[in-house]
């Protein structure tokens, strides 16, 4: 059904449209659902019509029923002489004609009354019954159906009291004529409202669509339209303009990063191929020229490793390695880290210590958390000057982990720790030691698949956190602050 | 003379591989796609195979597939564009014994190459031997003639890799997946300075040099000069 609705506005479906020529809305939602709600309406209204008519009928019938066996008693109940004067009496008084009495001998002979015969099928035990009789008309006898009640008096006598229910007719007539005046109009405007809103919604969505294709077209600028807030299409159009607006912000971001990518790779290209050149013109000899592409191919693999660092990063934002994820021993990392980097930090007179109070095991991929400590560390080695300190601690308190590489040297300002996640930022004062410039966005990439938070400080003395909430595998699940501070006290 | 089947569909990059093979000495095959390299490889017997990932015709993973299903145990190191993790891992559980991502150093390649040619026998031996050199990987100690070397267990670790693999050129990215375990360390010179740390104390003053330094691909240990 919603497909329904939709394949007429997409460019593809609208060349091959019907061949009928039928109206759009016709095979719209919208309107087959105003189709089907003036349907059933019809329905409830034929139903309540028919009610109303079949209640009505029934109490009349039941009222005249009631006149005829008081007339009948009352007629009945007349010493005989008196009964002929009642029933002439009683016929007069009916203007309408719709009345009917008759007094039968025991034989059968007419006494009294309008009626020529006594009516074949009509029981003498008083109860209401419908007979047909013969009734002679100016135009000529007629059968009639009519109500009528009989009743055998002492003498042998039969006394016959009837009345023709035409009210019926008259009541179908006017329900007919109700039903026709109300009904029609409303299915009527049932349909117009539906064949309005279902244009309604075509325009609007044919609206959205050629601002979509302007999109699609290359116009990041355009926007859905919206009247007020509170109408649903309104209100999806807003809240789709907010999606535009942020893709738009990233799809900025990207190209930009586009442009330092560029800028990034262009730089060691723009040496090696400047390096070649020259030692073309220029070199004599097998040396010289040695030297030359040595120069080259170091530019050529720096170039390299910044798309190697690109692929990598993107590998871990894209988080396909969270299958990975067991339990990982910070402790361990930690120490293996130290390890690794104590010698090259000797190398440079730096003191690099680890501070490890008690095991702790996170959930998380083993490899990559060694990958943001390592980057850490590595920082803090680059950056502190010789002779300074690199500590590297594990801390934990009652729901929190805490990884801490600190480092004496002069820190970074509150204006840089605002640039330092952005890529291929790389400190002023760094741009003669060898980096890529994306390992700080490698760390918070890595942070941020594990759910962890990366805190970097500001001021004297470098120092940045890894936080890992809940430090205990296998209970992702968080758990409420007091049972967390529970168990941290008993594991403490 | 060593056979080395090579599948790789771009022709300019089989050339030069080729070429520095068929320099170090090897006899080199080539086939540009994964269907004829198969055939290749049924019926020449190559001691080594390096394959392409992506090729034309059949996938270089299948090619490999087949092979091993076929019993066929001849080392192969897979070359690839595709450098995530994941890729590697599946690489090497295909049958692959190696996996180089591209761009590579075709020094880097060469040694890969003897690596597998070469690759240690799996021994009982308890201590190795290389010239002067014996480590007791019991004990956990070494020493160079007579005189006793204290390591630590990473610089163990380094030196029970590199003294099965003497005589062999091992490059710093061979070290770092081998010995390290660890892919990305932001330490370009971290292999440096470790080795740095263990020459200085298997090569004491006057002793011969043993860890050679090979310029802008490794490192070799070596018995003689």
């Amino acid at each position: 059904m919603a497909g329904g609705d939709l394949a007429p506005v997409t460019p593809s479906t609208s060349r091959q449209r019907n061949p009928m020529r039928q109206p759009q809305f016709i095979h719209s939602t919208t309107f087959r659902w105003a189709l089907a709600v003036a349907g059933v309406l019809a329905i409830f209204v034929i139903v309540l019509f028919g009610f109303i008519y079949w209640k009505t009928d029934s109490y009349l019938i039941e009222r005249s029923d009631r006149m005829i066996a008081r007339q009948l008693h009352y007629i009945g109940d007349l010493p005989g002489g008196r009964q002929l004067d009642a029933i002439a009496q009683h016929l007069d008084q009916d203007s309408r004609g719709v009345q009917y009495a008759g007094l039968f001998g025991p034989d059968g002979r007419k006494i009294a009354g309008n009626l020529e015969k006594f009516p074949l099928d009509l029981k003498l035990d008083e109860s209401v019954q419908s007979v047909p009789i013969l009734r002679t008309l100016p135009g000529g006898p007629q059968t009639r159906v009519i109500r009528a009640i009989a009743r055998s008096a002492s003498d042998g006598n039969a006394l016959v009291i009837g009345r023709e229910v035409d009210e019926t007719r008259e009541i179908s007539h006017v329900v007919g004529q109700a039903l026709a005046l109300g009904l029609l109009p409303a299915f009527c405007l049932c349909l117009l409202a539906g064949a309005w809103l279902s244009m309604r919604a075509q325009k609007r969505v044919e609206e959205v669509n050629q601002r979509v294709q302007r999109i699609i077209a290359g116009n990041l600028r355009e926007r859905l339209p919206h009247r007020n807030i509170d109408e649903p299409f309104s209100k999806l159009a807003a809240i789709v303009n907010g999606l535009l607006d942020e893709m738009e912000t990233m799809i900025h971001a990207l190209a930009g990063v586009g442009n330092d990518i560029a800028h990034d790779l262009r730089t060691p290209l723009t040496r090696a191929r400047l390096t070649l050149e020259r030692g073309r013109t220029n070199a004599t000899n097998l040396d010289q020229l040695q030297s030359v592409v040595d120069k080259a191919i170091a530019n050529l693999d720096q170039s390299l490793s910044i798309i190697t660092a690109l692929l990598r990063l993107a590998e871990i934002e894209n988080g396909r390695r969270s299958a990975a994820f067991g339990s990982a021993p910070l402790h361990e990392i930690l120490r293996e880290v130290c390890d690794i980097y104590e010698p090259i930090a000797e190398n440079k007179s730096v003191d690099l210590r680890v501070d490890v109070a008690q095991p702790l095991n996170v959930l998380g991929d083993r490899d990559l958390l060694f990958e943001a400590i390592v980057n850490l560390v590595d920082n803090a080695v680059k950056f502190v000057p010789e002779g300074g300190k690199v500590g590297i601690e594990l801390i934990h308190s009652d729901d929190n982990a805490i990884v801490r590489v600190t480092d004496s040297g002069s820190g970074i300002t509150e204006q840089e720790r605002e640039v330092v996640l952005r890529r291929f930022y790389r400190s002023e004062k760094m741009r003669s030691t060898p980096g890529v410039g994306l390992g700080l966005n490698l760390v918070a990439a890595i942070v941020k698949l594990h759910g962890f938070r990366l805190v970097i400080h500001s001021g004297p003395g470098g120092r940045t956190e890894i936080i890992c909430p809940d430090p205990r595998p296998n209970s992702r699940a968080p758990a409420t602050k007091t049972q967390a501070s529970l168990i941290g006290k008993l594991e403490g | 003379m060593t056979k080395v089947l090579l599948i790789e569909d771009d022709s300019e990059t089989a050339e030069e591989i080729s070429a520095e093979l068929s320099d170090r000495g090897f006899e080199v095959e080539w086939s540009a796609n994964g269907i004829e390299g198969l055939d290749k490889a049924r019926s020449s017997h190559p001691d080594a195979m390096i394959v392409d990932r992506l090729l034309p015709g059949m996938d270089g993973l299948t090619v490999i597939e087949a092979l091993r299903k076929e019993q066929v145990r001849t080392p192969v190191l897979v070359l690839s564009a595709l450098g995530a993790v994941d890729d590697r891992v599946r690489g090497l559980r295909m049958g692959g014994d190696d996996y180089l991502t591209k761009p590579f150093a075709l020094v880097e390649l060469i040694a890969r190459v003897e690596a597998l040619l070469r690759r240690p026998v799996e021994s009982r031996e308890t201590t190795l031997r290389v010239g002067p050199l014996e480590l007791d990987l019991i004990e956990r100690t070494a020493r160079r003639g007579d005189r006793a070397i204290d390591l630590l267990p990473r610089e163990f670790r380094l030196l029970e890799y590199m003294m099965q693999r003497s005589d062999q050129l091992l490059t710093r990215a061979m070290l770092l997946e081998e010995v390290w375990n660890y892919k990305f360390i932001p330490a370009t010179n971290l292999v440096d300075v470790h080795m740095g740390r263990l020459r200085h104390k298997v090569d004491g003053p006057g002793e011969v040099p043993m860890i050679h330094n090979v310029r802008g691909s490794g490192f070799i240990l070596r018995a003689g000069p």
